[in-house]
């Protein structure tokens, strides 16, 4: 990597990922008017669609921005300040940017029996990236994840929401051309 | 059922204690005189999330120890509150507040008065356990008046909880969670609340700050009166803390008839803005055409002599004190002038939700109704000064006059605390002490009668108008001077109407209302 990027200060590179991937809007259109509607009606008060809707915008954009925070604020009537609460208590809202594909390895036990470090390895050294940053061209992020629930097949990779098994090293530049 | 319901008896380390069914074993204690420690429960937020831990008490017959902010009291019930379990737990919970947090204590300005270093001196852990390298969170901005050491906070969440609800502002939040966690705002969305400054205080420790006190002052270099705010017409209960006879901060006090425990911030700001501006200091009068510094005696004999009755007007200001119109209408009185006029600035109403009788209101003055009860008209202009007459301006009236105001008066008499340009015309100045420097009281809207106390040393040889009247008037014969304020009091409350019923001492720290007869026109909400 010509510019390497620390982990830290990835969430100050938005502006570079939206060149390749702007943000879009979360209800101006009728797929996003529609997922609000549906959450909005299963619940008694407005507030509680905030879980289902900062999921939508992560599935919509990859990460939650503070704008997608904001727009989600105006819809349930709650402040900004408040989502941005919640969205921050949970791990597994991106507040960063990440890569079109998001690779998520699962480092627990049974797949650290399972080579799960070299398999995190590799990715990075595929990828030319150090965890949890953006490749050059937005394709990819790898993390290490906790446990996926795949223990009997380590080790587990989650892509977006694609779970490959018993990965081993050798087979990432072919996982990662499958992606492509 | 009995009338015996309403109330339980309850053991609070061997102290037995009498309390309305429903109070929390953390209240009943305090009637006890026992101090919980506690951090997220304060009395004023509604809301007691019981997160803190620091309030936990053993109960006999409970297999747990219980956090006594939200323990309702039961009867018979026993609790214990400084037994070596309820000890060991108040001793973990310092301990983990203490991991991450920067001991920062000789520069942070919450030092003497923090709660949590009061605890964690008491619990006397000297040492800490912890070997690991701590989380750093640095500082951070949550209003442009308002800053964040986080590494201070203990995530008490009292000051998100008196935005919420109290200020009606759901504007500052926890953000991430665990060690983690801190107090944010959203990123470009700073705090703009009328209100804010409460965060501040609430804070046990030295987390929010305000940046005007910042690195300022120590606890123990300041002293504190107790005051009231000269804002606005709700008159809050205040205590002024003064360090080298400077305002550097103003803090709410307690009055759940007034203000609770909060204050607004036009009123804090409005307090420190008077160490400003140029004082009178010695009496001054108008020889051979210019105005030459006397001693007081000089000055009140020279008045006393010149003084006529005759045609004249008054301007006073709903800032002075109830006393100082009191003899201000005394000698009007004595030179046959009728009436006399006062201006209000005035500015936007508004209202703390969570506590809606808190409202900085419109009429930005203390005493408005103590002018109008000393038969002051409220004016939008100053008053028209006959030619050759005579002019009597009492206190802060004249900071917009026309620099030609008072010129054609035959007599102008100006007893004021400041110096501003149409003084120039005056044929005697009487230095007055401001309102803080002096004692005295305000009627504030709804007609309660409150008494502030001095917070700061008057300048030269400024006096309260109240005692520079009387001996004018004793000057002139009438009466007696008075040199002390509950003698000022005692003799303003025997001849107006609606203070008949009060006393010096009887309005305390709370205040007293208007009898009925005083009662403002003004209905009250
Ligand atoms: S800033 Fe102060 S009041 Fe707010 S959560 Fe932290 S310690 Fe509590
Ligand atoms: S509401 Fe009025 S009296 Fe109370 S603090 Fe504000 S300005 Fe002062
Ligand atoms: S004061 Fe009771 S748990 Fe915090």
């Amino acid at each position: 990597m010509k510019n390497p990027i620390h982990p830290a200060a990835a969430s100050s590179q938005a502006f570079q990922i939206a060149e390749i991937r702007p943000i879009e809007r979360l209800f101006e259109d009728d797929e996003g008017r529609d997922r609000l509607e549906k959450a909005l009606s299963r619940y008694p008060e407005k507030r509680a669609a905030l879980l289902p809707m900062l999921g939508y915008a992560q599935e919509r954009n990859g990460w939650v921005s503070d704008e997608s925070m904001e727009q989600i604020a105006g819809a349930l009537d709650l402040t900004p300040a408040y989502v941005r609460s919640v969205a921050t208590f949970y791990t597994m809202y991106n507040k960063h940017p990440v890569g079109r594909h998001f690779i998520q390895v699962c480092t627990c036990i049974s797949c650290h029996l399972h080579e799960a470090d070299e398999v995190f390895e590799r990715f990075l050294a595929e990828t030319g990236t150090r965890a949890g940053e953006v490749s050059e061209d937005g394709k990819y992020t790898v993390i290490e994840a906790e446990c996926l629930g795949a223990c009997g097949f380590a080790t587990a990779v989650q892509v977006n929401d694609r779970y490959f098994e018993n990965v081993t090293p050798d087979q990432i530049p072919a996982i990662l051309d499958e992606l492509d | 059922m009995s009338d015996a319901t309403n109330y339980v008896t309850l053991t609070i380390d061997a102290v037995e204690v009498k309390v309305e069914a429903g109070t929390t074993v953390l209240q009943a204690a305090e009637h006890a005189g026992i101090v919980v420690p506690h951090y997220c429960y304060h009395p004023g937020i509604p809301s007691r999330p019981a997160q803190c831990r620091m309030c936990l008490v053993e109960i006999e017959g409970q297999p747990k120890l219980q956090p006594s902010c939200v323990f309702p009291a039961q009867d018979g019930m026993v609790v214990y509150t400084t037994s070596e379990t309820a000890e060991t737990a108040r001793k973990s919970v310092i301990e983990f507040l203490l991991l991450n947090h920067p001991l920062d204590c000789p520069i942070c300005d919450a030092a003497g008065q923090c709660m949590l270093q009061d605890y964690a001196f008491e619990t006397g852990q000297l040492r800490s356990r912890y070997a690991e390298a701590k989380l750093v969170l640095g500082r951070d901005r949550v209003a442009d008046d308002i800053l964040y050491f986080g590494d201070r906070c203990i995530v008490c969440t009292r000051c998100v909880r008196f935005m919420e609800e109290l200020a009606g502002d759901n504007a500052l939040v926890v953000a991430q969670r665990g060690h983690k966690a801190y107090i944010d705002t959203f990123p470009g969305k700073d705090l703009d609340n009328a209100f804010r400054g409460n965060i501040v205080d609430v804070c046990p420790v030295g987390a929010l700050v305000h940046e005007d006190f910042v690195f300022k002052a120590r606890a123990w270099d300041m002293d504190s009166s107790p005051g009231i705010c000269p804002g606005c017409s709700t008159g809050c209960n205040i205590d002024i803390n003064v360090k080298e006879n400077q305002i550097v901060r103003t803090k709410p006090r307690l009055n759940p008839d007034v203000n609770s425990y909060w204050m607004c911030d036009h009123g804090r700001r409005h307090l420190v803005m008077a160490n400003r501006g140029v004082r009178a200091e010695a009496p001054l009068i108008r020889v051979d055409g210019e105005l030459e510094p006397a001693s007081w005696n000089e000055a009140l004999t020279w008045i006393a002599g010149r003084l006529e009755a005759g045609d004249g007007a008054a301007v006073v200001s709903g800032g002075a004190a109830n006393e100082s119109l009191f003899y201000m209408r005394g000698l009007l009185s004595e030179l046959g002038i009728d009436g006399g006029t006062f201006r209000v600035l005035q500015g936007e109403e508004i209202t703390l939700p969570g506590f809606p009788k808190l409202k900085l209101r419109a009429d930005r003055a203390p005493n408005v109704t103590g002018a109008e009860l000393h038969g002051f008209k409220r004016s939008d202009e100053l008053a028209d000064v006959p030619d050759g007459g005579v002019l009597i301006v009492l206190g802060d009236a004249l900071a917009d006059a026309p620099a030609d105001y008072g010129a054609n008066a035959g007599f102008f008499l100006c007893v004021g605390s400041h110096l501003y340009p149409a003084m120039v015309n005056a044929t005697a100045i009487l230095p007055m002490t401001s309102v803080l420097e002096m004692e005295g009281t305000f009627v504030n809207y709804e007609g309660r009668v409150q008494r502030f106390h001095q917070a700061l040393r008057a300048p030269g040889v400024a006096r309260p108008a109240w005692m520079s009247l009387s001996r004018l008037l004793e000057h002139r014969g009438v009466g007696e001077g008075v040199l002390d304020a509950r003698a000022a009091f005692q003799t303003m409350a025997a001849g107006t109407t609606g203070m008949d019923n009060l006393s010096w001492s009887g309005l305390g720290l709370r205040g007293e209302l208007l009898s009925e007869a005083g009662q403002p026109a003004v209905a009250v909400e």
